[in-house]
């Protein structure tokens, strides 16, 4: 059976923020381009943003602030290049969204609003009530839709074609039905959103399951700084659904089963307001010795009632509604329980300042460029601050977007040949085929409790050691499944399968990352090793996996810029 | 929530292949349900617990990204929205959950929605302006500009309202209410300079804005509360304001309504069809209905019509109001 080859100049996979902004640019400049996307664009989880968009928009603000406030929020691992050109380009590209339709609430003159997050010197959240992503998805998505790019919806990226330091096209098939076709181009582009669902209790949409990095690891190339995943303060207990940082700044208090206001003891000048990783460890903590909340005391309440129902209706509405429907609880009578949940992944495919993939410290991939969350052109470093992804997943994903522009006429197109479909092909009919005793459901849910508990807030040799061994284990296990449904129509049981795939692959590199790392800094905080050691660690860990499926470690140094390392206190 | 509860209850599960099955199917699962539980969590049980196969769309699963609608005893829902104990109080210990539109059903709860799409992007969902590449500035928008927008923005194109409206499951060509309330979405922005290309879409007849029975099924089933009926009836005033009425049958009906309204202050039901359809095509098409309501006294003929005590009152408001004449 032939395998459809279809060519275009450029491919990209993903249609959130990133993949969306980029593909417009290719369009607009007489590109032929396709996106690929395995739900339909606007399901992409950039729609979920609820709080904000950085820029120094106003007087009071100022570029040199942002870029201060960004690389002290990344404990100084973020590369200063990439963090100026975000915040330098910041201002006009929220002023081009708004130009090409977002909703973005107003100030009294017109101009875009501005609201305070934590870690920001000035007001810097630009924001459209609590749907910021979903105004800009929807905006960025129809624009693309209004000059002519090709979405291809519900087709899921299996794989790559990779051969001598060159990308030249994507391998998938149609959800749909299982028909497979190969996208030859010049040009590829992934744009995969991030991988926190490898965690239980987590923020992430179902959909990410990190496909992109696995797919890019499983042929040698490296993975960057895996160890830093972002443990959000404020999920709802036992779903892990976020409760956006406004309900902090808008004043919510957190109070422990003996109604004491603990953060007084973890961060007495900042209290609530402390950073993400902080506010993160000291909720952990609370709940381990005994003063959980919540019947599994597996909580702390967030205490928003002393706003008064109006204050909430008016500036918390929806999120309100998230705990009436998850928890049964409303913020306006009663303290709610939230507790730490896994939210945003700060590694991944490590790119240069233009979105070129890395071979190695040294070399670029040909033809392959990433942006947005599954990238790390690193300017979130060891630690993220609230409203600089969505930022950073719009910005980076139309600056690269102009970068394959501008390179897609000096490469050239290899031609696809059917046999670089045959990767794809096994994965699926192995799968399909295999007749073991292990079920996907089973497995990923062994993998999810075990890196809550072992690759989670707090690290340590052991814990991390033992994940190591557990998910080595899974990853055997795996190879004995079995799935229950054999058709070709919407088969999400072989997805779930090959997503599972990938969450064991890339899991193994935060856990081995994380182990190598033994240094607290930004959200990987080691209990063994609790301080930051610039000395031997200020420094970006590049992983490779080989044949076998094990890692290998190595190094990249960090783009040094005007600001010196210095300890971060708030 | 100090405490979670547990229930049994038993599921209905509509089951469809349309690859192997020649018809769709229900499956009886019964379930221990606890309080924490949404509809989004029983569908993953079923597939994780009990069939591999069972299939259904979901991304987000806190309700923002539209993909998890399926409907539950008939009534729309967004899976991850919707609580379990809400349903079990509204309809009991026994649920049958379905797709949203059966005869488009695919997979089990998976559809295909390609109608909603097409529709989605016929009515040119974007905003219709120059775009500057590289802006100074933004575009001033007041807070009150901005309000007027009244959450249409909102909409998540979650297909609830669409697959539950009577008027898409008899007439293919009808747009319908989530995309009527993008049309509106756009027109309502200050920087848009489309509205009156997208009033000749969601003008034109039998796809347009006239057909809408007014029914609410759309506002009713919203999870977002984006109000679709209400940014239709915006919709039919845009028409008259911006000179885009076309004269058929529709907009006479409209037109007739006011001229009733303003001679009477009350609606005089016989001769809006009239005005609307034509005196001739009126006696042709109702004649014989008409005439056996004229027999039993339900006609009211022009010269016997009651006026409202309102009259003036109405008169004035219809004055100030109208802007078109045919
Ligand atoms: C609940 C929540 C709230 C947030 N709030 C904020 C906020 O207020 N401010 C902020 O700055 N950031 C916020 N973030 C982070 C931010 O939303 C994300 O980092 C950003 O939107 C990522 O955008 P993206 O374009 O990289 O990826 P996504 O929007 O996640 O898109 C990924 C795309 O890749 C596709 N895809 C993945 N794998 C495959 C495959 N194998 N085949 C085909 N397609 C594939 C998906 O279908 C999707 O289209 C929040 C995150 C969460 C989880
Ligand atoms: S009010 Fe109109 S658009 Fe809404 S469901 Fe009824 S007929 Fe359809
Ligand atoms: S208007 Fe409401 S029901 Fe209709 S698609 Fe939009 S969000 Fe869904
Ligand atoms: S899964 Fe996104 S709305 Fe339900």
């Amino acid at each position: 059976m032939s395998i459809p080859i279809y060519t275009y100049d450029a491919v990209i996979v993903g249609s959130g923020l990133a993949g969306s902004a980029a593909a417009r640019e290719l369009q607009i400049a007489g590109k032929n381009v396709a996106v690929i996307t395995k739900l339909h664009p606007l399901r992409s989880h950039s729609g979920a943003a609820q709080g904000g968009i950085n820029a120094a928009l106003s007087d009071a603000d100022s570029i040199e602030l942002h870029e201060f406030d960004t690389v002290k929020g990344a404990d100084y691992l973020a590369d200063q290049d990439a963090v100026e050109l975000m915040c330098q380009k910041a201002p006009s590209t929220i002023r081009w969204a708004e130009r090409m339709g977002a909703a973005f609430s107003r100030t009294d003159d017109g101009k875009i609003a501005q609201r305070p997050f934590g870690g920001q010197s000035s007001p810097r959240a630009c924001f459209a009530k609590d749907r910021t992503g979903l105004t800009l998805l929807q905006t960025i998505y129809e624009q693309a839709l209004r000059v002519g790019v090709d979405f291809i919806d519900e087709w899921y990226a299996a794989d790559i074609i990779y051969e001598d330091g060159k990308v030249s096209g994507v391998v998938a098939f149609n959800i749909r039905n299982q028909e497979k076709a190969i996208f030859n181009a010049k040009a590829v582009m992934f744009a995969t959103g991030g991988y926190a669902r490898a965690f239980k209790i987590s923020s992430n949409a179902h959909a990410n399951t990190g496909d992109g990095l696995s797919i890019v690891a499983r042929h040698g190339l490296p993975l960057e700084d895996m160890e830093f995943v972002q443990f959000h303060p404020s999920g709802l207990s036992g779903s892990g659904i976020l409760i956006s940082e406004a309900a902090r700044g808008e004043g919510g208090k957190l109070l422990n089963s003996e109604g004491e206001r603990f953060m007084e003891r973890y961060a007495p000048n900042k209290l609530e307001l402390a950073s993400r990783d902080v506010v993160a460890r000291a909720i952990i903590n609370e709940i381990r010795e005994g003063r959980g909340v919540g019947p599994r005391k597996d909580a702390v309440y967030i205490d928003l009632t002393h706003l008064g129902k109006e204050k909430i209706m008016e500036r918390l509405p929806e999120l309100r509604d998230l705990a009436i429907t998850f928890l049964g609880l409303d913020m306006i009578k009663e303290p709610i329980l939230i507790s730490a949940t896994a939210h945003y992944s700060m590694g991944g495919i490590p790119v240069d300042i233009d979105g070129h993939v890395r071979k190695n410290n040294d070399e670029l991939v040909e033809g392959f460029y990433a942006a947005g969350e599954c990238a790390c052109v690193s300017v979130h470093g060891a630690n993220r601050l609230g409203a600089n992804s969505v930022l950073e997943a719009l910005l980076f994903g139309r600056h690269v977007g102009q970068s394959m522009v501008a390179d897609i006429d000096k490469l050239f197109l290899r031609e696809a040949e059917q046999s670089d479909a045959d990767a794809m092909i096994e994965e699926m009919e192995r799968i399909l085929t295999s007749n073991g005793k292990e079920t996907v459901p089973g497995l990923r849910n062994e993998l999810q409790q075990s890196m809550t508990d072992n690759a989670g807030v707090f690290r340590t040799e052991e814990t991390l050691s033992k994940q190591v061994e557990i998910v080595k284990e899974l990853r055997k296990r795996f190879a004995n499944i079995r799935i229950d449904d054999k058709s070709k129509i919407f088969n999400t049981d072989l997805q779930e399968a090959i997503e599972l795939g990938h969450m064991l692959d890339y899991s193994l590199f935060i856990v081995e990352s994380a182990l190598a790392r033994k240094e607290s800094r930004g959200a990987h905080y080691r209990e063994d090793y609790t301080t930051r050691d610039d000395e031997s660690f200020m420094k970006h860990t590049m992983a490779y996996m080989d044949e076998n499926g094990d890692i290998s470690l190595d190094y990249m140094a960090v783009t040094p810029g005007k600001f010196e390392p210095q300890e971060r206190t708030y | 929530m100090t405490t979670i509860t547990t229930q049994t209850i038993t599921f209905n599960v509509f089951r469809f292949n349309s690859e192997t099955d020649y018809l769709p199917y229900y499956k009886k699962v019964e379930m221990e349900v606890t309080s924490e539980e949404v509809v989004l969590d029983i569908l993953n049980r079923i597939k994780w617990e009990v069939d591999g196969s069972f299939s259904y769309r979901r991304s987000c699963r806190h309700g923002i990204c539209g993909a998890c609608a399926i409907k539950v005893n008939g009534k729309g829902v967004l899976a991850c929205k919707e609580r379990m104990n809400d349903l079990i109080e509204l309809f009991g210990t026994e649920l049958t959950l379905e797709p949203l539109s059966i005869k488009r059903a695919v997979k089990d709860m998976i559809i295909d929605k390609e109608d909603f799409w097409v529709k989605h992007e016929a009515i040119e969902p974007y905003l219709i302006s120059h775009i500057e590449e590289h802006p100074e500035m933004e575009c001033a928008v007041t807070p009150a500009q901005a309000e007027a927008l009244l959450d249409s923005d909102y909409c998540i194109q979650c297909g609830l309202c669409h697959y539950s409206c009577p008027v898409i499951e008899i007439n293919d060509d009808f747009i319908g209410p989530a995309a009527f309330a993008k049309a509106y979405r756009f027109n309502a922005d200050v920087r848009d300079d489309g509205i009156d290309e997208r009033l000749d879409i969601i003008n034109a007849p039998s796809a347009g804005v006239w057909d809408c029975v007014k029914c609410f099924e759309c506002a009713e089933v919203c999870p977002k509360e984006v109000n679709p009926i209400e940014k239709i009836t915006k919709l039919h005033n845009q028409i008259f304001e911006h000179g885009r009425a076309i004269n058929n049958v529709a907009t006479r009906h409209a037109v007739g309504f006011a001229h009733s309204i303003k001679k009477h202050g009350l609606l005089d039901e016989a001769e809006l069809v009239r005005y609307s359809e034509g005196t001739l095509p009126m006696l042709m098409k109702h004649g014989k209905v008409g005439f056996k309501m004229f027999k039993v006294g339900k006609v009211v003929m022009p010269w016997n019509m009651p006026k409202s005590d309102k009259l003036d009152e109405v008169k004035a408001l219809i004055k100030s109001s109208s802007t078109v004449k045919f």
